[in-house]
């Protein structure tokens, strides 16, 4: 097919700088069919809502694969959180080869003592005592964990099993909820 | 001769290995759980070890039962379900491996995921990916946790299985429910959190990982017009 | 869930800019709110589909914060992050010519994913495959010009570059169109 532009004086109807009954008669037809193509232009508009929570989460993942110590913002107005502390910095690495230090904090007004039991000492509530830190209110301790899954719950004043606030939960099958650690 | 010799010396060593197994329930249970929960769990056990079934999940549950002070009949309905579940999750794998069996470890994090609240077509989906076992467990326990994070069925397991497609390695799943849980503390509900990144994980199976971010902050300079 | 304090909603560009480097995170997300949608119409008529867009639009918001210090004036904010999601627009293109005409086939117009195909459907389609014919400088502005309404004098500030010069790519640009439109025909 042969190659054929457009006729300047078109180029300029496309541009806007003339109308179509600025151009000579002959050229009419080429500037009817230049402003077809101008007519066929898509000019919906387009939404990304995804995109905020998209770039939020990435950044975010990033954070948790850079920093080996940090408490989220989000996090630190809630009652207790863990924190995952010393995975390989490699994703590659093979997972079963360090333990995770996780940091368990609870914060209890009132609590004289506080424990968290788990799959990862036996449901001992004795076996893995909080200390109290900074604020009175607040309970931590720190563990190592071999990576994989577990579940837990603290134990306040040696009678009350509470799930953490912060982390996924899932029923135990005695009418109390256990939450997940996924290491 | 020596084959029945052979024979003989398998049989004892089965025996040996199940006579160990009950030996290692009570010695585990020992001070844990009462009698009669220390009994179920043997038999149990020997059931969960003839189908390559794990036994820890139970023992763990009779463990937290006692702990917790729950009546023994409670207990013994939670181990009972627990043994229904990994059953479940065995099944759901098998079928999706073409009846290759599953390693107790990876039936464990399936058993976890059906107690997280899937189901054994989603734990078979999760299967089907055609990643490692190794990659395939980690999926499944992420899939728990973002079961019991809220996040619907459907949505955990399009998010778990597009990463999975998507040869995230494993410290990449496992920080899936931190940013779901991010997005969650933003407003977001659980399945939608979970729809986004999963679009995103398919993406980067689409196109492959993004790019490297260190382009120059300015355009490629345009043709001579 | 946590409170958001001073009204980061109304706060300038320089504003939430200044917040994000001094450590607060969190912020960025007003700007990525409010800019979003600027140009995602730009993002997809230059890539081919809403969903290259989507990934584009993402990429060079983590970019732009990667590189926010940079911003040398953090109240022109918006300028400096299109000139970013057009470097990955370009970049895009480089990468993969072939793989955007093809899905330009599917999953380009918005408009004409819709139960009919009518004629307008059919149109939109095409023209938006040939503007995937046309090299990124010249559909860069054809876009910008017949998509964003904006004059040669706004684009040619926009891209730091001179009038003439934007003419004549132009001109370059309708004559490809039209041949390929007639090819397509």
């Amino acid at each position: 097919m042969m190659k054929r532009d457009f006729d300047p004086q078109v180029k300029q109807l496309l541009d806007g700088e003339l109308t179509l009954a600025d151009l000579p008669a002959e050229l009419r037809q080429e500037g009817e069919e230049a402003l077809r193509l101008l007519a066929a232009v898509d000019r919906e508009p387009v939404s990304l809502p995804a995109v905020t929570w998209r770039v939020m989460a990435a950044l975010e993942r990033r954070r948790q694969r850079r920093l080996a110590w940090l408490l989220a913002p989000a996090l630190a107005a809630a009652a207790a959180l863990v924190l995952w502390l010393g995975r390989p910095a490699s994703p590659a690495a093979p997972a079963s080869s360090a333990m995770v230090t996780v940091r368990f904090v609870l914060v209890a007004p009132g609590a004289h003592q506080v424990s968290v039991a788990g799959t990862f000492n036996r449901w001992d509530p004795s076996a893995t005592p909080l200390v109290r830190s900074g604020s009175a209110d607040m309970w931590v301790a720190t563990l190592s964990l071999p990576p994989g899954q577990h579940q837990y719950a603290f134990v306040v004043d040696g009678v009350r099993w509470v799930p953490d606030p912060t982390a996924p939960a899932i029923d135990d099958g005695f009418g109390r909820r256990n939450s997940v650690l996924t290491l | 001769m020596k084959r029945a010799g052979r024979l003989v010396l398998g049989f004892v060593a089965v025996a040996a290995t199940a006579l160990d197994a009950q030996q290692s329930i009570a010695a585990r249970l020992s001070g844990r759980a009462s009698a009669e929960i220390v009994a179920l769990v043997q038999e149990l056990g020997r059931s969960a070890a003839s189908q390559g079934l794990p036994v820890d999940p139970l023992i763990q549950k009779a463990i937290e039962g006692n702990a917790k002070g729950v009546p023994a009949e409670r207990v013994a309905s939670a181990v009972r379900l627990v043994f229904a579940q990994l059953d479940t999750a065995a099944a759901a794998l098998r079928s999706a491996t073409h009846n290759s069996p599953a390693d107790t470890v990876e039936i464990a994090a399936g058993g976890f995921a059906i107690t997280a609240g899937l189901r054994g077509r989603d734990i078979a989906e999760l299967a089907r990916t055609g990643r490692p076992a190794a990659d395939v467990t980690v999926g499944l326990r992420v899939a728990g946790t973002l079961a019991a994070l809220g996040v619907p069925p459907a949505e955990t397991v399009a998010l778990v299985s597009a990463s999975l497609r998507a040869g995230q390695a494993p410290g990449d799943l496992l920080a899936l429910p931190g940013s779901v849980q991010s997005e969650m503390a933003r407003g977001a509900t659980p399945a939608q959190a979970a729809a986004g990144l999963a679009r995103a994980a398919a993406a980067q199976a689409r196109h492959g990982p993004p790019a490297d971010h260190g382009l120059p902050p300015h355009p490629p300079a345009p043709p001579h017009p | 869930m946590h409170a958001e304090t001073g009204g980061p909603r109304g706060s300038t560009d320089g504003e939430v800019v200044r917040a994000v480097l001094a450590g607060d995170r969190e912020r960025y997300a007003v700007l990525v709110e409010r800019y979003r949608d600027r140009y995602a119409r730009y993002a997809a008529r230059m890539l081919g589909s809403t969903d290259a867009a989507e990934d584009a639009v993402q990429d060079a918001f983590v970019r732009a914060y990667d590189q926010l210090a940079q911003c040398q004036d953090p109240n022109k904010f918006v300028g400096w992050f299109f000139l970013i999601l057009r470097n990955r627009c370009f970049a895009e293109q480089r990468k993969s010519r072939s793989h955007l005409s093809l899905e330009a086939a599917t999953s380009v117009p918005t408009a004409d994913r819709s139960d009919v195909a009518t004629e307008t459907g059919e149109k939109r389609r095409a023209l938006q495959e040939a503007l995937l014919g046309l090299t990124a400088e010249q559909r860069e502005v054809f876009v910008l010009k017949h998509v964003e309404g904006l004059s040669y004098m706004e684009i040619a500030e926009r891209l730091n570059t001179s009038v003439p010069s934007l003419k004549m790519r132009m001109h370059r640009a309708y004559d490809r169109l039209r041949e390929q439109l007639r090819e397509h025909a």
